[in-house]
């Protein structure tokens, strides 16, 4: 037992990840509507209430609900879907992602996969048609209602995204302006300004989003250069696309994460590097989850060959 | 300031900062214990008998092992036990001690030292003063003095480590305080005793009066003050080194094998009694604080007091307590102050019982790796000492850990980090151990088959040899027999 | 093509002598499957297996004539090891050569001591001193407390010692520490 001043606890650290995403969120509503909010919430009742009978099942305490973990992913799966995808897909997304990318491993800190990226990888390729159709207009408190929860069709309200209209535009062969200011570039600016928050408040340390974003910068640079009918340039992939979400709330999950400062380098680099890869060549609008995913599965090999020099050694 | 530093360590301010700096002198207790096992390894044997009467600074307890230095009276009077008490460690255990009762005089032995003028006697001379006074590091390591100094015959540079290590420690802040003269003096007899040229006094940049004291009674250009950093962990030997001379100590050896002493500062004191004074080892300072204390102090105590005396000094609260020994970092907790005080007991913190926080789960943030001093991966070797994997925790170099407990204090989980990691070690202790008693009962074995079957192949041996003997002989007596008949037959036939 | 032949002759024959001296240089030393059991066997030296020491026990297991389960003072952990090293499934001990002690030393009463030097010769580990018609005495360091010597003893004293817990060997409690 060490006695002296309080710091930092875990249920405390994720409150304060949760924090950060606030302002994303926030202009989220603005561009979409109401259908974020009603997403989050839908993903919350069913994160906690998974967490909760599966901490049952294995005959765990239900204090670990305390640690605030359950809300984080869900959140996080919430604001990754598109905000008018129906009601079942985020129910299906976050409880796929507790129970499969969580519970079942063992609960907080035995999980080898993010476990919001499993839930949105889960429903991406379950589900395609719902996954990639984002709202072009504010939708009210009413529409967002309607459109979540009943089936009406949404083709009216839907349009693609910046990164599909770009891929799009350059496969017929149009010159896009790359660096025009949309809602993306806005909600991406909301989670990098979340991000310097929790850097801020030593939630996060910088190798992971510093390097992640590096990987994104020379990957894109290095496409430019030999391939530049498919590549797009960097500024344009910061801040489209799950870039900065990704940077500083997703890949900095520590659970799932390289653990060593030098894996830690590693392992947001290469993710950078597959998400361009993935983004250019793949045949998804976007490849944050499926990126992280891999350098998940990797992290055992990256944390072994980066062991840290001891002194003395 | 130094312009190095190490990596890692954390920035702790002091919870129990004191009312008064001065120390409190108490005077000789009624009644004192001396454990004559202080630390890891031998123990002193008792060179007294219950009932026999002694002195202040006569020798009660003496081993031949030279990593075990002899004990003394601190109090005069009667020996009134000889058994076995607990001591302030985390396995609870007992070992061998001596009680000694007050005759209420305090009557010392006569005391001879070198004097002031120490190079009238040799180094060789010192060292020996130094080993019969019972010195050992009293930052808490308790490693004899003797031989460290033996060891660092002819080091560079002598570092005098007075950096306190623990936050809440205060006991060598009121030594500089109190002895500056005795200090410097100490450090050029140990100058002298290791032949070498330079010392540097390593004080946390906080403690301005001491440094003040320490700089004004210094006259010697060869030895210096160095203000280092507050940070936490400091205080280890081999860190301190990397800080000041930005040397670092290899995994396995020692810093005299670079030419580094290193010295806590009240060895250095008490160094300065044997030698000069020739007094042995029989009082030190220690810091008693804590929540649940309405008087804080440090106290000047004879080795052997009990804990509840010293306690009592400070006004502790009436309800239960949470008593920690040696730090609040690094110390043990204790359940009760039914302990003596030892060479080693820097501190004694007293507080009202918390609720301890939970252990939860591991996240695997990393922020133990941030502060280890030592670089080492705690979340890796958390699992490892968890699941008893010694191969995989030793792979990791659990054995590097230094035990300073950065990690427990900035987990966000609360996991007793340091803990797991002291299991882990005794484990791999345990494992080692058994691998050795087995390797040992496998050759004796070995060689007791090897005996036996010697011992059959000799006596197979001898019997061949007596039969073949036997044979000879028979093969003889036949032969002679057969010359007698011969004999005999020609004999007849003559008569015929 | 004489060419290619005498190329990839001697090409091969320059293979060859790498790999024949790599063979001879590099050659790991073969720790035999014996020595191997040996090594996780406790050396009790006790017989509770039914085989006269650790070594015939663990030759008896390599040529698959002896049960993984026969150690008592290996305890659970030894067989469970022995099963790994064998790549077997592991299996409960067996209750039948005995239960596994608490580690322990015995010792001599020197007074009863009658001197036979019965015990001597039982000791596995030549860790009993002493003589004919003398006084006879354990060497507790090398006592592995197999108990063999107890049976053999006429006058019965020969008892056993629990080994006093030592601050040295202290291994904390791990269930204490976490708090979970």
């Amino acid at each position: 037992m060490i006695t002296g001043k309080p710091i930092l606890n875990t249920s405390n650290l994720m409150l304060q990840v949760i924090y950060g995403l606030i302002l994303g969120v926030a202009l989220q509503f603005y561009f979409f509507g109401w259908g974020v909010i009603y997403q989050i919430t839908l993903a919350l009742i069913t994160g906690i209430a998974a967490e909760i009978i599966f901490l049952k099942i294995r005959k765990k305490s239900i204090d670990a609900i305390k640690d605030n973990s359950a809300a984080l992913t869900a959140i996080l799966l919430a604001i990754s879907i598109p905000s008018i995808a129906p009601w079942w897909i985020v129910v299906l997304g976050t409880s796929f992602a507790i129970i499969f990318g969580k519970q079942l491993y063992g609960g907080l800190g035995s999980n080898p996969l993010n476990p919001a990226m499993l839930g949105y990888a889960f429903l991406l390729i379950s589900f395609p048609l719902e996954m990639t159709r984002w709202t072009s207009s504010f939708l009210s408190f009413g529409e967002g209602l309607n459109v979540i929860f009943s089936s009406i069709n949404i083709d009216a309200l839907s349009s693609a995204t910046r990164l599909e209209e770009a891929k799009f535009a350059l496969m017929e062969g149009e010159v896009s302006n790359p660096i025009q200011i949309d809602r993306t570039v806005w909600i991406n600016l909301g989670f990098l300004f979340g991000g310097v928050y929790l850097f801020y408040k030593k939630v996060i340390t910088w190798r992971i989003p510093l390097s992640f974003l590096a990987g994104i910068i020379v990957m894109s640079l290095l496409l430019m250069l030999i391939d530049s009918d498919h590549a797009m340039g960097p500024v344009f992939h910061l801040f489209h696309g799950a870039t900065m979400l990704g940077a500083f709330f997703i890949l900095t999950d520590p659970v799932s994460s390289s653990t060593t400062p030098r894996g830690r380098l590693i392992f947001g680099f290469l993710i950078g590097i597959l998400v361009i890869i993935i983004r250019t060549y793949g045949s998804y609008p976007d490849g944050v989850a499926f990126a992280v995913l891999l350098l998940n599965i990797a992290v055992p090999l990256i944390d072994y060959y980066s062991k840290p020099k001891v002194f003395g050694r | 300031m130094s312009k190095h530093d190490f990596r890692g360590g954390v920035l702790i301010e002091n919870p129990y900062p004191l009312n008064q700096l001065s120390v409190v002198e108490v005077p000789p207790p009624k009644k004192a214990i001396y454990l004559l096992k202080q630390r890891e390894g031998a123990s002193a044997k008792p060179k007294v008998k219950v009932g026999q009467k002694v002195k202040v600074g006569q020798v009660i307890a003496v081993s031949n092992n030279d990593y075990c230095v002899p004990m003394h009276s601190s109090i005069s009077g009667v020996v009134s036990a000889i058994d076995d008490q607990p001591i302030a460690h985390s396995s609870g255990l007992k070992v061998p001690s001596i009680s000694i009762e007050s005759d209420g005089k305090d009557d010392w032995i006569s005391l001879k030292g070198c004097g002031e003028e120490v190079d009238k006697c040799t180094p060789d001379e010192i060292i020996e003063k130094i080993r019969n006074a019972g010195i050992v590091g009293m930052g808490g390591a308790g490693f004899p003095a003797h031989v460290k100094i033996k060891g660092a015959q002819g080091a560079k540079t002598i570092i005098i480590n007075a950096t306190e290590c623990d936050p809440a420690t205060l006991c060598d802040d009121a030594l500089m305080r109190k002895y500056p003269e005795e200090i410097i003096k100490g450090i050029e007899v140990l100058m002298y005793a290791c032949q070498s040229q330079k010392a540097i006094i390593a004080v946390e940049e906080d403690k301005v009066d001491a440094i003040i004291k320490l700089n004004q009674t210094i006259k010697n250009k060869n030895i210096c003050v160095e203000a280092v950093p507050i940070k936490y962990s400091t205080g280890a030997e081999k860190l301190l080194i990397k800080l000041l001379l930005d040397k670092v100590i290899p995994t396995g050896s020692f810093a005299s094998s670079s030419g580094v002493l290193c010295q806590n500062i009240a060895t250095v004191k008490a160094i300065y009694d044997a030698v000069v004074i020739g007094k042995p080892l029989v009082s030190r300072i220690v810091t008693v604080n804590g929540s649940a204390l309405k008087n804080p102090s440090n106290y000047e105590v004879r080795i052997g007091s009990s804990f509840s005396d010293i306690v009592k000094k400070s006004k502790p609260s009436a309800n239960p307590h949470e008593i920690r020994v040696g730090g609040m970092m690094m110390g043990v907790d204790v359940p009760d102050k039914n302990y003596s005080i030892c060479k080693i007991t820097s501190s004694i913190i007293v507080d009202e019982i918390k609720i301890k926080q939970k252990e939860s789960a591991c996240i695997r943030c990393s922020k133990c790796n941030e502060v280890c001093p030592i670089n080492l991966l705690p979340q890796q070797l958390f699992w490892f000492c968890k699941s008893d994997n010694t191969k995989k925790a030793s792979s990791y170099d659990l054995q590097d850990c230094i035990e300073c407990g950065c990690c427990s204090y900035v987990c966000p989980s609360h996991i007793p980090l340091v803990e797991y990691f002291q299991y882990g070690k005794a484990l791999v202790k345990k494992e080692l151990r058994e691998q050795e008693l087995a390797a040992k009962s496998r050759e004796r074995y070995e060689f007791k088959e090897f005996r036996l079957d010697r011992i059959k192949q000799e006596r197979d041996k001898m019997m061949a040899e007596k039969k073949a003997a036997l044979k000879a002989k028979m093969a003889k007596e036949k032969d002679n027999k057969a010359k007698i008949a011969e004999a005999l037959k020609r004999v007849n036939d003559k008569k015929k | 093509m004489i060419e290619a032949i005498i190329v990839f002759s001697i090409f091969a024959l320059l293979l060859g002598l790498v790999l024949g001296f790599s063979a001879k240089k590099f050659k790991v030393k073969g720790n035999p499957l014996v020595e191997q059991i040996n090594s996780i066997l406790p050396q009790t030296q006790c017989g509770q297996c039914t085989y006269a020491g650790c070594k015939p026990y663990a030759e008896a297991i390599a040529k698959g004539e002896a049960k993984i389960n026969q150690c008592p003072p290996g305890g659970q952990e030894g067989v469970d090891a022995l099963a790994e090293l064998l790549n077997v499934d592991t299996l409960p001990l067996n209750e039948e050569d005995g239960e596994t002690k608490p580690k322990h030393v015995v010792e001599i009463d020197e007074e009863l001591c009658i001197g036979c030097t019965l015990c001597i010769q039982a000791c596995p580990v030549d860790a009993i001193l002493g003589a004919s018609k003398v006084m006879t005495t354990v060497i507790a360091s090398e006592c592995t407390g197999c108990d063999l010597c107890i049976p053999v003893c006429p006058v019965d004293c020969i008892y056993l010692i629990d080994l006093k817990p030592s601050m040295d060997e202290y291994v904390p409690n791990m269930e204490k520490v976490t708090n979970v």
